[in-house]
């Protein structure tokens, strides 16, 4: 059964942490209901991570209230991480064992056992066409494969929320695609999915809303349609400089076609690109730099 | 039952698996994992029983080699311990992110910390039990002490393996871990009681040992493992041990706590 919309899986109210002297969020609010999609975006360094650590309680907040469906991970973690499914940045699968044991073996963390175990298992290796290497070592799979298992492992709780970061970086398109056929089908099914991501195109796609945080606070929070039709309404046409491209390109943007295709008639540059603006574009706008793998 | 005594109950649940997914990572790889730990006690026999112990002068009514018995199944505690929690603690830590992984689960610092003093006991408990048996075997222990060597093993793993994890807190790069081996654990080794009695050596050197827990562990080894002045020695070294066990435990606590919860 899907869970009411209205439910709040997640609250956080004026959260603020500090390691030392150096203040990493400052001041951060949002909410996430039940069965959406939320993304949380932002340059490497903004802080995303570290909310993302207070959410599942790895990371002691400094300031602020937070409850995750109904639990303060500061005082609940154990009983929170029941419900909760996370996949991290990292893969972390024991390289010793097979794909089917690293399975078998968080089952146990989960007080799962027996045939209950066996089946969800192998019902979850199925689903991301993982069965054939069951008996495989971890060390004989491909980045995509172990990404794919590290995701299907964050599932096995059965999870009300699960927290994806950064889930697709440096798959292959195939990959992607597959990850974001699961994460869509596990939103119908009601999975409450909180994203980060550093591909706009992915939150664009998979985002009911999303939160953008730059050096520790919240910019802005809305739909990505919503955010790209005020911030940056219309077209972005790209140019580079000169003939190098490696220079670095110019963008400019027009409300519509017509603009551009007017300055085109004056006599303009023709662009590398024209194309309708999305949430990179918004990026740009409210960060001031192009969210890359490598910013 | 209580909420407070279900957690706590789920916690220690929870620590046991930590534990146990350890043993099931080392014994995919045993024979290599085992290899040290055992390679070199038997060398130590084959080395003092039948060579280099008939030169050297015999302690009271004991030869060499039954002398440095007990000392060899304590030295297989300590350093399958001190490894474990040292190099061990670290790779999981720093590269293999299993602790990250762990605390997607139910599984929180608590239970990982936890889970490594079990991990650490019993791997320490264990490979001294087995050396000892081995020792009783060639005549060179006593049978009757082998009821107390699994605990003697415990408290050296808990108390050196808690170092091992102690230095993960200070060492900057896994390299590092070489001093900790040169100015801790070998002065510790050397001057524990295992190669020549105590009272042979300088008297402020004497007084030193005393903080070493690897000093008290060697103290009921062969107390244990020779059969003589079992309860004093337990009393006096085994008390010593466990409290030096509880220090440094609380010690690393503090230390690494922060570590797996920022």
């Amino acid at each position: 059964m899907n869970p009411s919309h209205d439910e709040t899986i997640v609250d956080i109210r004026g959260l603020g942490k500090t390691y030392g002297s150096a203040e990493v969020l400052s001041d951060v609010s949002f909410a996430i209901k039940a069965g959406e999609c939320f993304g949380l975006l932002g340059p490497n360094g903004a802080g995303k991570s570290t909310i993302i650590k207070v959410i599942y309680g790895v990371v002691a907040r400094s300031r602020g209230d937070l409850q995750v469906m109904g639990f303060d991970p500061q005082v609940d973690a154990m009983e929170l991480r029941r419900h909760l499914g996370v996949v991290m940045q990292e893969d972390a699968l024991d390289e010793a064992m097979t794909v089917r044991n690293n399975m078998m073996m968080f089952c146990r963390f989960h007080n799962l056992k027996g045939a209950e175990a066996a089946k969800r298992v192998d019902a979850l290796l199925e689903s991301m066409s993982l069965s054939v290497k069951a008996h495989a070592r971890i060390s004989a799979l491909s980045g995509g494969m172990r990404r794919r298992l590290a995701f299907v492992r964050s599932l096995l709780s059965q999870p009300k929320l699960l927290i994806l970061d950064e889930p697709t970086t440096g798959l292959d398109p195939a990959v992607r695609h597959a990850l974001w056929d699961k994460i869509r089908e596990l939103k119908r099914g009601g999975t409450t999915i909180l994203l980060t991501t550093h591909y706009m195109d992915e939150a664009e796609l998979l985002c009911d809303r999303l939160v953008v945080i730059d050096q520790g606070r919240v910019n802005i929070q809305g739909q990505p349609r919503h955010l790209i039709d005020e911030l940056c309404p219309g077209y972005v046409a790209v140019f580079s400089q000169g003939t190098d491209l490696a220079a670095g390109a110019i963008r400019r943007e027009y409300a519509t076609l017509d603009a551009y295709t007017l300055e085109l008639k004056r006599g303009a540059m023709a662009p590398h690109v024209l194309r309708p603006a999305n949430l990179e574009d918004v990026f740009l706008k409210l960060t001031g730099r192009v969210l890359k793998e490598n910013d | 039952m209580t909420n407070r005594l279900q957690v706590a109950a789920q916690s220690l649940r929870l620590s046991g698996l930590v534990a146990l997914r350890h043993w099931t990572i080392f014994r995919r790889d045993f024979f290599a994992n085992v290899s040290p730990t055992l390679v070199d006690p038997f060398l130590y026999v084959l080395v003092f029983g039948t060579w280099l112990g008939t030169q050297v002068q015999s302690f009271g009514p004991r030869s060499y080699l039954e002398f440095m018995a007990p000392g060899i199944a304590a030295m297989t505690a300590l350093f399958t311990a001190f490894f474990e929690g040292s190099y061990g603690f670290y790779v999981r830590l720093e590269y293999e992110h299993v602790f990250k992984a762990l605390m997607t689960t139910p599984v929180g610092p608590r239970e990982i910390l936890m889970g490594e003093l079990i991990w650490l006991g019993s791997k320490g408990a264990i490979m001294a039990t087995f050396v000892s048996v081995v020792l009783v075997l060639l005549g060179v222990a006593k049978p009757q002490g082998l009821v107390l060597v699994p605990l003697m093993g415990l408290l050296i793993g808990v108390s050196c393996g808690s170092v091992g994890l102690l230095a993960c807190t200070y060492v900057k790069n896994i390299n590092q871990f070489q001093s900790i081996y040169a100015w801790i654990i070998s002065p510790m080794f050397f001057v524990s009681g295992m190669f020549a009695p105590t009272a042979s050596m300088p008297p402020l050197v004497q007084k030193l040992c005393w903080l070493s827990p690897f000093y008290h562990g060697v103290q009921i080894a062969q107390a244990t493992l020779w059969s003589e002045h079992v309860l004093s020695a337990w009393l006096i070294h085994g008390g010593l041990l466990t409290l030096m066990s509880g220090l440094l435990t609380a010690w690393m606590w503090r230390r690494i706590y922060p570590r797996l919860y920022g």
